[in-house]
C-alpha cells in the first residue's frame, strides 16, 4: 500500500484544483525534488500527498527589455544555460551554479528552492540583491511579494496553504556578483554567501548574505557605505567591517561564528569589486 | 489529472508502473525491481552521484527521483550507454586510462560525463567538463586517472 497519494497536474487550474482537495498540512509539493525528497526519506511519518509539479507549463524563461522572468519549475541547468544570463546578471549565473552538481540542477529549481526557504540558500541571497519578485498563484488569486518580504524564516515563507508560486521575477540586469566559500564545491552547503547587485538606475548597491539563521539579510548600512559602482579600497573595508558586525551570525556543525564574521568581511570586498570589475590590489580575484 | 501515460522507458524497454508504488525512487526501480545494478547506491541523500542516471540524455540522481514522476520519460542506465556515440566514447577512454580503482563510482562518472558530452559537445573545455563533474565522488580518491580519462576524451573531440 502506497504511503501517499501522489498527483501530477499539468495545468495551473489542476494544480489548484489539487490544492483544494485535502487538509492542508499533509500534502508535500515537490517542483525538482532534490530537497523535498531528501526530507521525506527522514521522515518518520510521511505525508497523505505528493502533489508533483513537473508537469505544469511553469519552466519558462522569458527576458523583456532590462528585466527577467523565470518560471518557478525551470530546472536551474536550463537557467545557468541561458545565453544571455552570464553576461547581463553574473551574479545570478554565479549563483545558480553554487547550488549542487550538474545532475542536481537538471532537477533543481529556483521556485523550489525560495518554497523551501533554507538559511543557507545560494539563490536567496541574490534575488534579495536584484529586488527579486515572487509571483504567486492560489485558490483565492494571485499576488506578488518582493523575495524580501516572502522569505520569512528557516524553512518558513508567506506563501499560503492554497498557493504556488509560479514566477520570480527580476526588474533589471544588474552588474553583480555572487560568492561562497564552503568545505566541498559540488557537494556541500555554504557556510556563507555574499550576493552584491549595483543598480544603474537607483544607484545604489544591493548587499545579502546567507548562512545566517533564520534566514538571509540585506544589509541598508552597508550598502550606504558604498558610492558609485567602482568603490574604493576604504569604502570596501568600511562596508567589510559594518557586515561583519552586523550580520547576525551563529555557530553550527558547519562553520563557527568567528569563522563566519571573517568571511563575510572578504567575500564581500571580493564580490564588490568583481561587481564593479575593479581589479584588486593584489590581482587576487 | 495523470494524462501522461504509467510508463516509462528503461534502455528503451517499456516498464509498466501499474505495480510500482508511488514513494518508490527511481534508483531502486532500477535496480532492484528492474535487476540493472550498474547504477549504485551511494549516500542516497544526492552527494556522491554514484545513482546517475539519463533522463530524457540528461543526467539526473535517481536517488532522489519519484519513478512516477517521469511516467512518459525515457531513463538510460550505464547498461543502456551501450550503443550510444557519447557513452562509447566515455567507456573507451575510461577503459585506456584504467580509470577506475574499486569500480563503484564509475558507473556514475560515465553517465554524467556522458549527459556533460550531449549537452555541451565541443564547446566546453576540459576545465569545464571537470568543473561539472564535481558531483561525483570517488571514495578511493583515484581522480587522477579519471581526470586522464576526460582529458583524453577532449582530446579526441573533432
Amino acid at each position: 500500500m502506497p504511503a501517499f497519494s501522489f498527483v501530477q497536474p499539468s495545468t495551473t487550474d489542476e494544480a489548484l484544483a489539487a490544492l483544494r482537495q485535502g487538509e492542508p498540512g499533509e500534502t508535500v509539493i515537490v517542483a525538482g525534488g532534490t530537497d523535498a525528497l531528501f526530507e521525506l526519506e527522514s521522515r518518520r511519518i510521511p505525508p497523505q500527498r505528493v502533489i508533483s509539479l513537473r508537469h505544469l507549463p511553469w519552466r519558462t524563461l522569458s527576458w523583456a527589455g532590462e528585466s527577467l522572468r523565470i518560471g518557478s519549475t525551470l530546472p536551474l541547468r536550463t537557467l545557468e544555460s541561458d545565453p544571455d544570463l552570464r553576461r547581463r546578471i553574473p551574479g545570478l549565473w554565479q549563483a545558480v551554479r553554487a547550488v549542487g552538481s550538474v545532475a542536481l540542477r537538471h532537477r533543481a529549481t529556483l521556485g523550489g528552492n525560495l518554497g523551501r526557504s533554507s538559511p543557507a540558500s545560494d539563490l536567496v541571497p541574490i534575488l534579495l540583491a536584484l529586488d527579486g519578485e515572487v509571483d504567486i498563484v492560489g485558490i483565492q488569486g494571485e499576488r506578488s511579494l518582493p523575495v524580501d518580504q516572502f522569505v520569512r524564516a528557516s524553512r518558513t515563507t508567506a506563501l499560503g496553504p492554497g498557493e504556488l508560486i509560479r514566477s520570480i521575477a527580476i526588474p533589471e540586469a544588474r552588474p553583480s556578483a555572487f560568492l561562497w566559500q564552503r568545505v566541498r564545491p559540488a557537494n556541500d552547503i555554504s557556510q556563507v554567501g555574499v550576493a552584491v547587485a549595483y543598480s544603474p538606475t537607483r544607484k545604489e548597491w544591493r548587499i545579502a548574505v546567507g548562512g545566517v539563521v533564520p534566514r538571509p539579510v540585506l544589509l541598508p548600512q552597508a550598502e550606504r557605505l558604498l558610492s558609485g559602482p567602482s568603490p574604493d579600497a576604504a569604502e570596501l573595508r568600511a562596508a567589510a567591517q559594518e557586515a561583519s558586525m552586523r550580520v547576525p551570525f551563529s555557530t553550527d556543525r558547519r562553520a563557527s561564528e568567528a569563522y563566519r564574521r571573517q568571511l563575510v568581511a572578504i567575500l564581500l570586498q571580493r564580490a564588490v569589486r568583481a561587481a564593479g570589475s575593479r581589479p584588486s590590489p593584489s590581482g587576487a580575484p | 489529472m495523470t494524462a501522461s501515460p504509467a510508463r516509462l522507458t528503461v534502455n528503451a524497454a517499456p516498464v509498466d508502473l501499474t505495480p510500482v508504488p508511488v514513494d518508490e525512487r527511481l534508483l531502486d526501480t532500477v535496480r532492484w525491481r528492474l535487476g540493472l545494478p550498474g547504477t549504485k547506491e551511494g549516500c542516497r541523500t544526492g552527494e556522491c552521484g554514484a545513482c546517475t542516471v539519463l533522463i530524457d540524455g540528461r543526467s539526473v540522481l535517481s536517488c532522489l527521483a519519484l519513478t512516477h514522476e517521469f511516467a512518459g520519460a525515457a531513463v538510460t542506465t550505464v547498461e543502456g550507454l551501450e550503443g550510444d556515440p557519447a557513452g562509447a566514447r566515455v567507456r573507451a577512454a575510461f577503459e585506456a586510462e584504467g580509470a577506475l580503482q574499486c569500480g563503484y563510482c564509475t558507473p556514475g562518472f560515465v553517465v554524467a560525463l556522458t549527459s556533460l558530452l550531449k549537452e555541451r559537445g565541443t564547446e566546453a573545455s576540459a576545465e569545464e567538463l571537470l568543473e561539472d563533474l564535481g558531483g561525483n565522488l570517488c571514495r578511493c580518491t583515484g581522480y587522477a586517472a579519471i581526470v586522464r580519462a576526460v582529458r583524453r576524451i577532449h582530446g579526441e573531440m573533432p
